[in-house]
């Protein structure tokens, strides 16, 4: 059955020389959201844009005419152009660059490509994202030699870039204190006493940190933590989800992590899932495998491995028959946000409202902004709800009370008030974290407000707090 | 921006309660694959009816209106709902039953959860699908310890089942003989010398065994493989790729069957939308599948998965952001299959399809199937090729030629020919496996013929005339 070529309705496409409509509600046109709906959450899942959206499933009926010619023979070219527009973005070159369904895929990637030995230490941080804090468990949870230790980076936001860094340093001084007596030798190749030779390298230790954290959504050091990692002698292994498309200039290439990845379907416009992977090339020795493993795989002995080739790009070109339009249409994504103005115009206006409405919200609310200054805030600004605050952990807050409270904010403003924004428990406090987006406005943080206040209310009355 | 209500067109649509259009060309209509291109390679990537495509974008555009509400809320119904129908087809609890990208990473999450340990081995095939036996490759190719030794069972076909079984059997003995010396205490749940103490301790061998291998396209024996193993003691992992919608007479019946662990794309002959498998745990051994992969919210640290075990379903819920409209969507897959009739009428007529068809291309080719018996042979034919055949490697065929020849099928099938059947060289020869699809007729099969024949001349004339052995 051919298929009637696919037409695009009116903001399905767009004219690339016409200029684009102001930023605003004026663009939820070219959103899929719901008219009535006030998304102030696109950081969780993203949003795609209905260009994009109709290229994805354009795409998808081509394949389907012939599957078999299009996977192998014209797919590679697809993909190859996608990961060219993403390696250009963070200032990286193509080829250390691939593609996985998400993040949390890329972060497993890394971390469960590691040779873990006994004495190794895996050191995350009390704010990183669940799946990835549990990834770290789940290897130093191994029944048995060989496994790595877990250690954590304790953050209690509000901190200044100076207190992170602070912090961040301390940590890894005290641990290779407790563990004198180990050698911690295996060093990431641009760290002082990197050697070539496996026999030198005894221990190593990995650190996994955000460059912008989930909850709360705060911009990190992470620049200056990568040196920091490097000074001493520690890998590291950039969470960055929430980065590309959000933070501007992102030079991946000058602040030389050892691995770092980011969600391309958040703020990048991209279809839902695809992320970026980036190893340096120094860095792909390390990545022996896919996951999951794929037909590319070079075997131990093999003429290429000898070369110290993994073959890094070809393993990830195809880890199994997947949909893989997300990652074939980022181009269409990128196009997108140029015609809107560029990543700059965008961001600028996205954190000019994050700022505005921030403000706005902790104004309606009768709180505050967790980050006072401004500089901790990209687009996700954090306000505290008004809820009661403890000091002490317990002190009002039933343990059972805190899952049972997300989930009655989580049901009310997405059943009631056909709104949502992410809600948290940090510091005795709790706390909303809005994303908004080029199709937001500041009426929509009032909204919000008025929303929120009222369930809060409601959250007072019906909830039995412990007496402080 | 209100989605202006999407509205099925054409083959998009079927009337469940009319008569669907018969088995062969007029099914097309349902099927989104170009009318001049003769598709006899179903079995590689599945093709899925437009009206499941239809289903498909509509969610997508659903969940676009909210993402909160869709992955906060509405997802797990529509997941449970898929989940149980695959149970009920593969005679699982629904319990038992996860869904992943592929079978790739199904494979890759069963062997990566088990522990291994110096003195392990893992027994695969020569005939193991590439991506699964690097899998094992990778496993065994940590630098240092620990790591699983990585044994080949030898296929070469044609076999019979009697066969095929007497060289696995032989194959475990031999394994176990020539590490004597090793303690395979840590066998399978079901099998003599288990005990709960035991559990974990000691060695183990894991077997991977296709229930269908992909070149040749061929029915294993594997429900018997999967007794011979529990009765020495070996873990079975079954490859089940090409299983789930094909394999119907007899049913799947894994609760009869009882392997360790059971894996098959949906998308491929079960008509769901490209990725989505099937990853069965029976409950007795969700316990070694510690972790999801991607590692997920719902991780059980060991302490609590002592008591409570590990949450195998839960953890595969929901395995970080990713396009979930494939594993929703099984269901109008199925509601889909059943409008033609359901899984027997479909697979009669594939099967009876794949034999004559094949018995054509066969005569046309001048050649003859690789499987004289019907044993090995569901829906997927192999029909050798009009080539040389050499008795010894390397005798007609360099390295080079072969994958030259390969590169030359691929491109003279789907640009000049616009038609395509698997190639593969086993065994000293050329063959075609071709996958019959109830869009398929054979003259499918003459006009395929006619393609081999005009490229294979070619070749003699090009690839093979130039080099020599």
């Amino acid at each position: 059955m051919t298929i009637p070529k696919l037409v695009p309705s009116q903001f399905e496409t767009y004219d690339p020389t016409e200029p684009p409509p102001p930023f605003g509600h004026e663009l939820k046109k070219y959103v899929p959201l719901d008219e009535d709906y006030v998304n102030l959450n696109p950081g969780s899942w993203g949003t795609v844009p209905l260009p994009v959206l109709f290229a994805a499933t354009r795409l998808g009926y081509e394949i389907e005419r012939n599957p078999d010619k299009i996977y192998r023979q014209a797919f590679l070219p697809l993909i190859y152009k996608a990961r060219e527009s993403v390696a250009k973005l963070i200032c990286a070159q193509t080829d250390e660059v691939v593609f996985a369904p998400n993040a949390t895929h890329a972060l497993n990637t890394v971390l469960r490509a590691f040779e873990w030995r006994e004495g190794d230490l895996l050191i995350g941080a009390t704010t990183l994202y669940g799946a990835v804090a549990n990834t770290i468990r789940y290897l130093a949870d191994r029944s048995e030699h060989p496994r790595p230790e877990a250690h954590l980076v304790e953050y209690t936001f509000p901190l200044t870039h100076l207190q992170i860094l602070d912090i961040f340093r301390a940590k890894l001084r005290a641990v290779k204190e407790l563990y004198a007596d180990r050698q911690f030798t295996d060093v990431p190749p641009l760290s002082p006493g990197y050697s070539e030779d496996p026999a030198d390298k005894k221990n190593k230790i990995v650190a996994v940190f955000d460059s912008i954290t989930a909850q709360p959504g705060w911009l990190m050091p992470w620049q200056e933590m990568v040196a920091v990692c490097r000074e001493e002698g520690v890998w590291s292994v950039v969470d960055a989800a929430h980065s590309i498309g959000q933070e501007p200039d992102i030079n991946v290439g000058e602040a030389k992590p050892d691995f770092w990845v980011s969600d391309c379907h958040k703020w990048l416009y991209a279809k839902r899932g695809c992320a970026a992977l980036y190893v340096p090339k120094r860095n792909q020795y390390i990545i022996k495998s896919s996951i999951p493993t794929s037909h590319n795989y070079v075997p131990r002995g093999c003429l290429k491995e000898r070369g110290k080739c993994t073959h890094f790009v070809m393993q990830h070109a195809w880890t199994g028959t997947p949909d893989h339009t997300s990652y074939a249409t980022v181009p269409d994504a990128l196009a997108f946000r140029e015609w809107l103005g560029g990543e700059k115009a965008i961001n600028g206006y996205c954190h000019q409202l994050a700022l505005s409405g921030g403000k706005r919200l902790a104004e309606i609310l009768g709180t505050r902004l967790m980050d006072q200054t401004g500089k901790h805030t990209l687009n996700m600004p954090n306000i505290q709800l008004p809820l009661p605050v403890e000091s002490i952990r317990g002190e009002l807050y039933e343990p059972d009370m805190i899952p049972e409270i997300n989930v009655y904010l989580r049901d009310k403003l997405l059943d009631e008030w056909k709104t949502y924004v992410v809600h948290y428990f940090h510091a005795g406090a709790w706390w909303c974290r809005c994303s908004p987006q080029v199709f937001n406005e500041l009426s929509d943080f009032e909204y919000l407000g008025a929303a929120l206040i009222v369930v809060c209310r409601e959250i007072k009355e019906r909830f039995v707090f412990r007496s402080a | 921006m209100p989605i202006h209500k999407l509205t099925p067109v054409d083959g998009e649509a079927y009337d469940p309660s009319k008569k669907p259009p018969p088995f062969g060309h007029p099914l097309k209509y349902h099927f989104a694959l170009d009318d001049d291109y003769v598709n006899l390679n179903h079995g590689s990537y599945g093709s899925l009816p437009r009206p499941v495509i239809f289903a498909a974008t509509e969610l997508a555009y659903k969940i676009e209106r909210n993402p909160d509400l869709f992955h906060r809320i509405e997802y797990f119904e529509g997941l449970n709902k898929s989940r149980a129908s695959i149970a009920k087809l593969i005679g699982a609890e629904t319990d038992e039953v996860v869904l992943v990208p592929n079978a790739t990473h199904a494979l890759n999450t069963v062997l990566r959860n088990f522990e291994w340990r110096e003195g392990d081995l893992i027994i695969a095939a020569t005939t193991t699908y590439g991506a699964v036996a690097n899998t094992a490759l990778y496993l065994s190719d940590r630098s240092e310890q620990p790591r699983p030794t990585v044994l080949a069972v030898d296929y070469t076909f044609p076999l019979t089942h009697a066969q095929i079984l007497e060289r696995f059997t032989a194959r475990l003995r031999e394994a176990k003989q020539a590490h004597a010396s090793t303690s395979f205490t840590d066998v399978p749940p079901l099998s003599p010398g288990h005990s709960e103490e035991g559990r974990g301790k000691g060695n183990k061998i894991v077997a991977v065994i296709d229930s269908i291998t992909a070149n040749p396209g061929a029915l294993m024996p594997w429900k018997e493989m999967v007794r011979v193993a529990r009765e020495e003691g070996v873990w079975t992992a079954i490859d089940a790729a090409h299983s789930i919608g094909q394999e119907a007479k007899p049913d799947i019946n894994l609760s009869e069957a009882q392997p360790d662990f059971w894996l098959s794309n949906c998308h491929k002959w079960l008509y769901a939308k490209r990725g989505c498998a099937v990853l069965y745990v029976p409950k007795r051994n969700q316990y070694i599948i510690r972790s999801s992969i991607p590692t997920s919210h719902d991780y059980v640290r060991p302490e609590k998965a002592k008591v409570n075990g590990t949450d195998f379903v839960l953890q595969h819920e929901w395995t970080g952001t990713a396009d979930e409209t494939p594993y929703i969507t099984v269901s109008d897959a199925l509601a889909f299959r059943e409008w033609l009739g359901g899984e027997k009428a479909i697979n009669d007529y594939c099967h009876q399809l794949a034999l004559d068809g094949s018995k054509k291309l066969a005569e046309v080719l001048g050649t003859r199937v690789l499987d004289e018996s019907g044993e090995l042979t569901l829906n997927m034919p192999n029909v050798q090729l009009p080539l040389p055949v050499e008795k010894t490697p390397g005798e007609v065929y360099t390295p080079a030629q072969l994958r030259k020849i390969n590169a030359a099928l691929r491109d003279g099938l789907l640009k000049e020919w616009k038609t395509y059947g698997a190639h593969y060289f086993h065994a000293g020869a050329w063959w075609t496996r071709c996958s019959a699809q109830v869009y398929n007729e054979v003259s499918d099969f003459e006009y395929l013929g006619k393609a081999f024949n005009a490229l294979c001349k070619e070749i003699k004339e090009t690839i093979l005339a130039e080099g020599s052995a």
